[in-house]
């Protein structure tokens, strides 16, 4: 298996071998019921037609189909479903192309949802998060670039602003009341 | 005996003097039923029957297992004959089910049968409360009193009967149209034929083979047109449409609109000299497109009539003032380029409506590319360039190229089963269609490669999974199960690369065909919109027309007198629209052959002393029923054609002046059903006191 | 006149601050001469890859406390980015519904906050609320300024320059929330390319993806970039001199990923860096060498070296 595909799947290529009979304590009733929660839709009235990974850019690269991904989520086959999350690039060519008007990227963002709760964090969130709280902004500032935007004449960049300080503020309010600092683990980041 | 007719403010029962006041409230006899364990396993009936005992004027109250039932209906009998009833309440199931059953029961016994009140105790109680026994007992007790209060204000009514003419309008020429007029024909009845068309035969008539044994269609089609064309009974309207449709069931008159032919149709003998010197060519409709036709033309060479009709729009004498030599070639001087329109008035008893269906329109730059790509073809398209009698005599080729396509795929589901289009429902012929055209190119050349995209295949009918095994065992047909997501063209060869994700194989694969056929779906004829709305039609939520009862009365609808059949009602194949168009010729012949037919009194009615003629029920009732007629009394006044009335209320409703009444809906009697609901009785003394609704735990 | 309120958001003045010049420069007193003025407290959308997908509540409340600031200073929103667009307009669109304002408003109060939209009428006692407006950059440039304005204002010649546009998926998808331009065949970026004197080039899969967004890029660089690499592979195809994009994301993923697989590669820049570049623009202003990709042979043709 190569490098690459290690990380899509995970090593769980091996373990689709193992598994010759997928056994009924397998598989979680309520799987479908988180999916619809985190607003997945209901994943029950997907017919499988595969129009959805017919349009999918990343499909056409992986081993994973979109239309897999919902089966999986159909039956509450979780554990199929763990080295697909972060795969997908939100085009939302799928939810065009449904006919059952069904939004499979919309899934993803569930089981997105469902991971974050169970702990799984990919450290690039908390990065992007990480940066939010402390300069108002998903991307750091890089200091190579300040010195690009001062030659052109462009202001310092929000974040370096005093009176910003207020914004920084406020958003680490609401990310704490919305508990999210908790769920990401950047509680130290968010000074009150 | 009939009890004397209450105070109502203004309504005239038809027919029945107001008699002497009530010296004494009607007698009233209450018929709880069980029916089985679907009340009783809830309600307590036994509670319900005594509390029903000591209502006002209850002079007695029974329990039964099936009032339904042969036993339960004599019980009621008895009871009317031996204590005098004279209003009965039957407390069980819908009156949608045994209405019918009671009335006549009821009838039985020496009642008029509009004295007969049902009260729901099992749908609108013991069903939905199944949870509460204590708390739907005490709901059952509470409708039965309500009921008896209603019933206790009740009147007798007289049906009515109006005569029908014993002739028939079938709208629409295609095989539903011309089989129902042929049954009806057959069991001699006088038939109109309109069919907008210059010939009838339809849909059918454009195809090449039906499934499931090949049968060419036209040729088992024909000799029904011809048929009905010499039949005596049937007169045929092609190159027609109806205008206007007014009266109701056995007394309707219709406007048909006869369009002009510019050819005499008693004159043309169909013989063709015009159209071979006609100069004009123009695409030809029926072979949708891919052929020609001169602007004077029949649509196909089998048609019925065999008349030539011109063509308009594309006439060289219309629109230059020359030419005139398909007038010379005539040898009977039967074209006319001065005819008119002709409007013919007809007097109709009952209606079929067999306006068929219309071909799903793949949209512009949709997946399919159908308008982008040329070698992208319909279904129907297909069935004309395999046709012997179609623009290429038979022989399949690409448009692109005129070269014989070797691999061809089909794909499933355009136009259907798509929420995403608003067109959800299945359109149930194209999966044995495909596989019918999959045959037909195989027949004509067995080495094209044929691949059918699915999402499932539904071979329900007789001969069809026989087939479909066949397809895949004798001819090697390959099914693909996935929805093809794009659609891409080679710029020099114009072939079609189809990009899908064959669920079954769980991989995206990329595959080319030199010719792709997209299988369709079937849609409301765009005719129909007119036709349902000169008729006052509903339409199902898929838009095509509405069945009184999707089990049980599959071609009626809800005007009594008007029938549907075949595609009109909805996606079906040919046998299955055959059967509908007996079905509903057999429907439209009952009350032909009765020569009467009886109309329920359950209707509204007018005062004319409160009516000032403003018209507004006649804007508001859906079915046509008011109109605004001279009064003998001076002024225009609403009048109530009873026989088109559906008793629905609209218009008793929102009279402003309260000038109209619904026979057994008076203010009156909802009035009494309401104090009842919201009185509770001492059911010790029978009183009722007035006041808010207590908990009805208590009876 | 439309009065609008700059939106940058991170990638633009983080990393191609020559886009955010270039925008102010075709937006401002040398170039259209727009209403469009900054809001010093606008903070990240927020980035639809991460916290739509991780919680949407945290998600609405951030975008929301942007929509505030509009709300207030009643202005429309101008946005560079497809991200951006995506992650205010979708929230516009939630907090339509009645349960969701009023959830995010509770939570907004302990910043002072509250959103309501833009009043737009009063009927008697009730007023009638708008949602706040978003906008495109392209959409703006293509409707309210006008494709006639953007000829007339063209200095210099760009005429042996051909382009291949790059929408990207979020300016088109999904149809319900972007009902601007039509998503099977977008024309409002190829008509400014037009206008500005340069031929748009089509070619092979136009619409398709460029890889980077939905949180792909930070996860599986590999995956993003394979897919660059069939889009470059079909640019190149045509033989576009370049790639314009509306997206910064999309931008940096061009940037970024010919590397991996291309020796020279093809310079990629924001719509609003063509644009000055037709208004006549300094192109040492446009921060090219914030680039990855060397615009060299770019500035060379124009020069018509």
């Amino acid at each position: 298996m190569s490098e690459v595909e290690k990380t899509f799947i995970g090593g769980l290529k091996e373990k689709l071998v193992e598994d010759k009979v997928i056994d009924e304590s397998e598989l979680d009733p309520n799987f479908a019921k988180e999916i619809q929660k985190y607003g997945g839709k209901d994943v029950m009235t997907c017919l499988q037609c595969g129009n959805c990974t017919g349009v999918c850019p990343i499909s056409l690269k992986i081993d994973y189909k979109t239309r897999s991904i919902v089966k999986f989520c159909q039956f509450g086959l979780k554990k199929y479903t763990l080295g697909t999350r972060w795969v997908c690039a939100t085009c939302y060519r799928c939810y065009e192309h449904c006919p059952a008007d069904l939004n499979p990227a919309e899934v993803m963002i569930a089981l997105r949802h469902i991971a974050v709760r169970e702990g799984i964090i990919p450290p690039f969130v908390k990065t992007a998060v990480t940066n939010l709280v402390k300069y108002g902004q998903s991307v750091k500032p890089d200091p190579e670039i300040e010195k690009i935007r001062k030659e052109l004449g462009l202001k310092r960049v929000h974040s370096e602003d005093p009176e910003f300080a207020s914004v920084i503020r406020e958003i680490q309010v609401l990310v704490h009341a919305s508990k999210y600092d908790k769920l990401i683990g950047i509680q130290e980041e968010v000074k009150l | 005996m009939t009890a004397p007719a209450p105070q109502d403010k203004g309504a005239t029962t038809s027919g029945q003097d107001k008699t002497k006041a009530a010296a004494s409230a009607p007698r009233i006899g209450v018929f709880v039923c069980h029916c089985g364990s679907n009340i009783a396993g809830v309600v307590d009936c036994g509670k319900v029957r005594e509390a029903a005992e000591k209502l006002p004027g209850v002079v007695v109250a029974k329990e039964n297992k099936y009032t339904c039932s042969d036993l339960g209906q004599e019980e009621i009998i008895k009871a009317i004959k031996e204590h005098g009833i004279e209003r009965v309440v039957v407390a069980s199931c819908s009156p949608r089910l045994h209405e019918p059953t009671f009335r006549k029961c009821v009838q039985q016994a020496g009642l008029n049968p509009y004295l007969l009140h049902m009260v729901n105790i099992r749908e609108q109680c013991s069903w939905v409360h199944s949870h509460e026994k204590d708390r739907a007992t005490g709901k059952a007790s509470d409708l039965i009193r309500m009921g008896v209060s209603k019933a206790s204000r009740l009147e007798p009514l007289e049906a009515r009967e109006v005569p029908v003419e014993p002739t028939s309008l079938v709208i629409g020429g295609g095989v539903a149209g011309i089989q129902a007029a042929l049954d009806l024909g057959n069991m001699g009845f006088k038939v109109y034929l309109v069919e907008s068309q210059p010939s009838i035969g339809g849909k059918m008539a454009q195809l090449d083979k039906t499934f499931p044994t090949g049968d060419c269609a036209i040729c088992i089609l024909a000799p029904k047109m011809v048929e009905l064309s010499r039949h005596p009974n049937i007169t045929l309207l092609s190159y027609s449409e109806v205008e206007e449709v007014k009266g109701y069931i056995g007394n309707y008159d219709v406007k048909v609109r006869r369009k002009a032919r510019y050819v005499h149709e008693g004159k043309c003998i169909g013989c063709g000299a015009c159209a071979d010197a006609c100069p004009v060519k123009v695409k030809n409709e029926f072979d949708l497109g891919f052929g020609q036709r001169k602007a004077v033309y029949v649509p196909f060479p089998q048609a019925v009539p065999l008349k030539y009709t011109i063509d308009k729009e594309n006439c060289l004498y219309f629109k230059t003032g020359k030419c005139l030599l398909c007038v010379k070639a005539c040898s009977n001087q039967a074209i006319d380029h001065k005819m008119q329109d002709e409007i013919l008035n007809l007097k109709i008893g009952t209606i079929i409506v067999a306006t068929g269906y219309d071909s799903y329109v793949p949209k512009k730059n949709g997946v399919y590319r159908y308008w982008e790509f040329d070698n992208v073809i319909t279904a129907l398209e297909l069935e004309r360039l395999v046709n012997a009698s179609g623009p290429t005599g038979g022989h399949l080729i690409r448009p692109s190229d005129q070269k014989t396509p070797k691999r061809v795929a089909f794909i499933q589901c355009v136009g259907s089963r798509n929420k995403k289009l608003g067109i959800e429902y299945c359109s149930r012929v194209c999966c044995m269609y495909a596989i019918k055209n999959a045959q037909i190119i195989k027949e004509h050349e067995p080495d094209t490669h044929i691949a059918v995209y699915y999402n499932d295949i539904r071979a329900f009918g007789k001969g069809f999974e026989e087939l479909y095994h066949r397809i895949r065992e004798e001819y090697k047909v390959e099914f693909i199960r996935g929805r093809p997501a794009k659609l891409s063209q080679d710029p020099q060869t114009k072939s079609i690369k189809i990009r899908a994700e064959e669920t079954l194989l769980g991989k995206i694969t990329e595959r080319v065909f030199d010719l792709v056929v997209l299988s369709t779906g079937l849609r409301p004829a765009e005719g129909s919109i007119k036709i349902g709305k000169v008729l006052s039609l509903t339409t199902s939520p898929d838009g095509f027309f509405a069945e009184a009862h999707p089990k049980l009365r599959p071609v009626d609808t809800a005007m009594d007198g008007i029938f549907i059949a075949g595609c009109a009602q909805g996606p079906k194949d040919i046998p299955d629209s055959v059967a509908q168009a007996k079905a509903a010729a057999s429907s439209a012949a009952a009350p032909m052959f009765a020569r009467k037919v009886s109309i329920e009194p359950l209707t509204a009615s007018v005062n004319e002393d409160l009516c000032v003629g403003c018209g507004l029920c006649t804007e508001l009732c859906p079915y046509g029923s008011p109109e605004l007629v001279v009064s003998e009394k001076g002024g225009m006044k609403a009048h109530i054609i009873e026989a088109l009335c559906h008793g629905c209320g609209t218009c008793a409703a929102s009279c402003p002046q309260k000038a109209i009444i619904t026979r057994q809906f008076t203010d009156e009697q909802i009035s009494c059903e309401i104090e009842a609901a919201l009185s509770t009785t001492d059911s010790q003394n029978g009183k009722h006191a007035g006041g808010k609704k207590k908990s009805t735990a208590e009876v | 006149m439309t009065s609008y309120l700059n939106f940058f958001g991170c990638v633009i003045p983080n990393r191609y601050p020559g886009v955010e010049y270039s925008v102010r420069w075709v937006t401002g007193p040398e170039g259209f001469n727009m209403d469009a003025v900054d809001h010093p407290q606008f903070s990240c959308c927020p980035v639809p890859g991460i916290f739509y997908s991780t919680d949407k509540e945290t998600w609405l409340l951030l975008a929301a406390r942007n929509l505030v600031l509009a709300q207030d200073a009643k202005r429309q929103i101008l946005t560079v980015c497809n991200g951006c667009l995506s992650s205010l307009l979708k929230a516009t669109e939630y907090l339509q519904e009645p349960k969701n304002m009023g959830k995010a408003n509770r939570i907004l109060a302990q910043i002072g906050k509250k959103y309501t939209g833009v009043p737009v009428k009063s009927e008697g006692k009730r007023k009638v609320f708008e949602p706040v407006k978003v906008r495109h950059y392209i959409e703006v440039m293509a409707t309210d300024v006008g494709l006639d304005a953007i000829r007339q204002r063209t200095k210099r010649s760009l005429k042996n320059i051909k382009v291949a546009v790059h929408y990207g998926c979020h300016y088109l998808r999904p149809t319900e929330h972007m009902t601007f331009d039509d998503p099977n065949e977008p024309v409002m970026l190829d008509r400014i390319v037009e206008a500005c004197g340069a031929t748009s080039v089509d070619y092979e899969d136009k619409l398709d993806c460029c890889g980077a967004g939905g949180g792909v890029r930070s996860h599986i660089v590999e995956l993003a970039n394979s897919l660059t690499q069939d889009k470059c592979t079909n640019i190149a195809a045509a033989g576009a001199d370049c790639i314009v994009t509306g997206c910064p994301f999309c931008l940096l993923q061009f940037d970024n990923a010919q590397k991996s697989f291309s020796k020279d590669g093809i310079p990629v820049m924001h719509v609003s860096q063509l644009q000055a570049l037709a208004m006549g623009i300094d192109p040492i202003s446009l921060g090219f060498d914030t680039h990855h990709v060397s615009a060299h042979s770019l500035l060379r043709k124009l020069r018509g070296v």
